[in-house]
């Protein structure tokens, strides 16, 4: 099938597209994000290190990607757990309210958030908003990542422990713990990508510290600082990229730990 | 599939008179007490804000004191303004255009990565497939402008190549552009699914189709295609129902023409500051979203015999 | 000594009867089998003795002691799963010595009893070992040797050699009846395999819809089986229809194409009232009679409409008068002793010793 190996690359070529030229503008000695390029120059990485504001809302999104991360793999963990049990009544619409973000448009999220906080509750918008919202929509993918981890678990294997002597905290912390550890790492790792990427419930749901994608938005229409964005978005790209090697090996040392066979993806 | 509907059906689903009625298992309970906090986490933070805008969709509100009167004004408003319905139309259009884009180019790259590439390297081709898209999503959106603008990456190889004289202007601040850059920001949402499909598919049954006379490509439409359409259907809808929602794309590449109905929902809440008009544009972007949802499934089971 | 008594012991889920009125005695150091069709009851009756499952009404006493609200961490049983549950990120040693955790024994003591319990099993050495690199037999020696560490009271073995395969299968057998008579612990074995069960148990309760149907040993139970659906489960057997004339020590009973018998007490389900009765009778108690052989048992007229040959053994499906479907019986392929072809008369001796009334 030489045609669509063909077509294939061609498909990467058109994926990568625009990370190719994240580097060459971030290098690039101009102004203007537009072509010719003029010549090469660190200059906007040095300007990255004095830009305060744009450092700021970094130090900002990182802070809400972490929370993030740990909330919703917590709460990720339960829900996970929770479905390999047998069936109570209402199982299945309390798992799909949890799930429901995942087809729910981002904006309905953030409006209905904003509404309720800030028109019923009279609260001020902080980064515990942005937090409890970008929790909610990171859950479901949590959620996804740790079921595969959880539901390849023999449940031989708890009642094994129970029957030598553990009892249930002590067979999850013994047992089940060590064998969803890769799933835990991978929804950590996702939950923090997502949250740290979010911009449409960031934008109407932060206070007064604009979040790195709220500033970046900001920036697009005064296009002079632009530059350093792509410095600090190639940054980023690196970031994530190491990020991601990681989970994903992590999560292929899972399959080898649960002795399963390596069925490709994340998701 | 989003919304009430949804919520209503696996509600419905979820009660069966014999659990109601049987007592529960040790492990049902166990699960009961787990789901608890992650429950009423999506209860509080989910069901009671979409039901409190659907309130607010029959309120009104003047300056800055809401009105709690309840009035199916802000409906007929919505319906009877030329605005908001052309926004609500173009929004499904360019969205259904964008899953169509997405979704044809996406099969061709899951079928390539199942069929095609030898097992122990399907992981090393999803992996490269998803890095993209955890880079941010404004930087790309924005690198497709710089792409696709009048003195951009594209216009300049290609007069750079000579095969056109004049900058195309029709690839940029317009719905192509959205197009385009959505079908990018989406292709994952859309292989994956395909791809998890195709990867059930047992090859046997390829094999048997052979045997049985078939050809190479009337197997692909008889055997393959027909047991890939579970994967297709949830490619769809991922693709469609988010695509609703998004205004960054739109402002940034669409232009005045490519401007979707997230942005006047956008434009209520933050710039008018009209609460109750904009959850209503939200509602009703909703229910259009589920109601489209709703007949590609039904349509799909009809005639597709797509998943039960 | 009794060491596990089940009274009365039901079981629902949901509207589904799990377990009906399981009444059971279990002699210390015996070796007792559950066996039945899938679906039967058998594991969930192991998995309520183990405390994996609580009992809807009745009571289960180990070693005296009542179970009730007693975990399966507390209770004197341990549990060789199905799927072994072998821990799959820990080694070998590791997972031997899983249950010692909380024993009060110093390091060294605990690695010397990992160590023995190894030996035990034929897996001496192997302590450093993946768990995921062992075969499937071996990983059965670990579960095997994880439960015995901990000197349970019972040891129960849930389907334990199905995942394997034949031939390892057979050599397990005879390996877990040496086990078992070396560590004198009570087994419980759930199998669906009625061979395996013959082979190994000293008794046996054949279990069908979440009841016992007959509690035996192999050999009564095999000779002897109470019902026409043990019977069906157990081996191969002949039904033929029959009519109970007179009762006594000696039942008189007319059996369809053989005709008038008279068969002892005790090859029968108990009380037997004169009417219509089912009766059986095994495929080796039969034989065929060649050409110019007399017996001095008796013999009816036969024509072969099968023939199904195994090597050891050939099995016949004979046509006798009087019997709509055929017999089949079995013989040993003897030296000299022919394969018949299909179509030729014969004649088949029988025995009254071997037939048995069947209740339903």
């Amino acid at each position: 099938m030489r045609g669509l190996r063909i077509y294939a690359i061609a498909y990467l070529v058109f994926l990568y597209a625009p990370i190719f030229l994240l580097p060459l503008f971030a290098f690039n000695d101009a102004d203007i994000i537009a072509f010719p390029l003029s010549g090469f120059t660190t200059h906007w990485f040095e300007e990255l290190t004095r830009n305060a504001a744009l450092q700021a809302a970094v130090r900002n999104s990182l802070i809400i990607a972490a929370s993030t991360a740990v909330l919703s793999t917590i709460l990720g963990i339960c829900a996970a757990r929770a479905a390999t049990m047998a069936d109570w009544p209402l199982k299945r619409p309390m798992m799909g309210l949890i799930m429901l973000p995942l087809v729910l448009p981002e904006i309905i999220v953030a409006v209905s958030l904003l509404v309720v906080i800030v028109q019923v509750f009279g609260l001020g918008l902080s980064n515990a908003t942005i937090i409890a919202a970008h929790t909610l929509i990171c859950m479901p993918f949590s959620i996804a990542v740790l079921n595969g981890a959880f539901q390849n678990l023999d449940p031989a294997l708890e009642e094994a422990a129970l029957d030598l002597g553990e009892s249930r905290w002590s067979a999850f912390r013994l047992v089940i713990l060590p064998l969803v550890m890769p799933g835990i790492i991978s929804s950590l790792l996702i939950s923090f990508t997502i949250s740290l990427d979010e911009f449409i419930i960031a934008f109407f749901l932060s206070g007064a510290n604009p979040t790195m994608p709220v500033y970046i938005w900001g920036l697009l229409r005064f296009p002079g600082q632009l530059p350093v964005v792509m410095a600090m978005g190639t940054i980023l790209v690196a970031l994530s990229i190491i990020l991601l090697t990681i989970a994903e090996l992590m999560r292929r040392r899972g399959l080898k730990r649960a002795g399963l066979k390596d069925t490709g993806g994340f998701l | 599939m989003p919304g009430f509907f949804v919520l209503l059906r696996i509600v419905l689903q979820g009660i069966k008179p014999d659990m109601l009625r049987g007592r529960l298992t040790e492990s049902g309970k166990r699960g009961l007490v787990l789901i608890s906090p992650p429950f009423a986490y999506a209860l509080l933070l989910l069901a009671v804000p979409l039901a409190t805008i659907l309130l607010f969709s029959f309120w009104t509100q003047d300056y800055l004191t809401i009105d709690t009167t309840f009035t199916f004004s802000n409906y007929t408003e919505a319906f009877g303004d030329p605005l908001y319905m052309a926004l609500l139309r173009r929004s499904l259009l360019i969205a259904g255009a964008v899953t169509v884009v997405t979704v044809l180019l996406a099969f061709p790259i899951a079928y390539f990565v199942s069929f095609h590439v030898q097992p122990s390297r399907k992981s090393l081709w999803l992996f490269l497939i998803t890095i993209p898209f955890w880079t941010s999503y404004l930087i790309r959106v924005f690198l497709w402008k710089v792409i696709l603008g009048y003195n951009g990456v594209l216009n300049s190889s290609l007069i750079g190549v000579g095969l056109i004289d004049e900058p195309l202007s029709f690839i940029l601040y317009n719905a192509n552009a959205v197009v385009i850059t959505l079908a990018h920001a989406f292709a994952p949402f859309a292989i994956l699914p395909i791809f998890v499909a195709l990867e059930k598919i047992d090859r046997s049954l390829l094999e048997a189709s052979l045997d049985l006379g078939e050809t190479r490509v009337t197997t692909f439409l008889r055997v393959t295609l027909p047991l890939a359409m579970p994967g297709v259907v949830a490619a769809v809808l991922i693709v469609f129902i988010p695509t609703i929602g998004d205004y960054v794309t739109p402002r940034l590449v669409g232009g005045p023409d490519g401007l979707m109905i997230a942005n006047m929902i956008q434009t209520q809440f933050l710039k008018l500051n009209n609460a109750p008009m904009g959850a209503t544009l939200a509602i009703l972007a909703m229910l259009s979203v589920t109601a489209v949802s709703l007949v590609f499934i039904w349509l799909n089971r009809r005639w597709l015999r797509g998943p039960k | 000594m009794t060491l596990i008594q089940l009274s009365g012991v039901n079981k629902h889920f949901g509207d589904y009867h799990a377990l009906r009125d399981i009444d059971l005695e279990i002699q210390q150091g015996e070796f007792f089998s559950l066996l039945g069709p899938s679906g039967c009851g058998k594991t969930t009756l192991l998995r309520t003795i183990a405390g994996f499952e609580d009992v809807g009404s009745g009571s289960i006493r180990i070693d005296g002691r009542d179970m009730k609200g007693v975990g399966p961490n507390l209770r004197p049983t341990n549990m060789v799963f199905q799927s072994y549950a072998i821990f799959p990120h820990l080694s070998v040693a590791e997972n031997v010595g899983f249950g010692l955790r909380r024993a009060d024994m110093t390091r060294d003591e605990k690695t010397r009893a990992v160590g023995e319990a190894l030996e035990m099993v034929g897996l001496g050495g192997y302590g450093g070992r993946a768990a995921n690199a062992l075969s499937g037999g071996q990983r059965q020696r670990v579960a095997l040797a994880r439960a015995l560490i901990l000197k349970p009271k019972v040891l129960l073995l849930d389907e334990p050699l199905s995942a394997l395969d034949k031939k390892i299968r057979e050599q397990m057998q005879v390996e877990l009846i040496k086990l078992q008579r070396e560590v004198g612990i009570t087994f419980i074995l759930v199998t669906h395999d009625q061979e395996e069960a013959l082979v190994m148990s000293d008794r046996i309760a054949v279990m069908f819809d979440g009841g016992i149907g007959q509690m035996d040993d192999p050999e009564t139970l095999y000779r002897r089986p109470r019902s026409k659906r043990v019977a069906q489960f157990i081996g191969m057997m002949n039904f033929l229809d029959g009519e109970v004339a007179a009762t006594g020590t000696e039942i008189e009973v007319t059996v369809q194409g053989l005709g008038r018998c008279s068969v002892a007490a005790e090859q029968a389900p108990g009380a037997v009232a004169p009417g219509p009765v089912s009766i059986g009778i095994r495929p080796e108690t039969l034989s065929l009679l060649f050409e110019g052989e007399t017996t001095t048992r008796k013999e009816v007229a036969a024509v072969v409409d099968e023939v199904v040959y195994y090597g050891d053994m050939t099995y016949y499906d004979v046509r006798v008068d009087g019997i709509e479907k055929p017999l089949t019986l079995s013989m040993k392929n003897l030296i000299g002793r022919p394969v018949l072809d299909v179509g030729t008369q014969t004649r088949v001796a029988w025995d009254e010793r071997s037939l048995v009334l069947l209740g339903h």
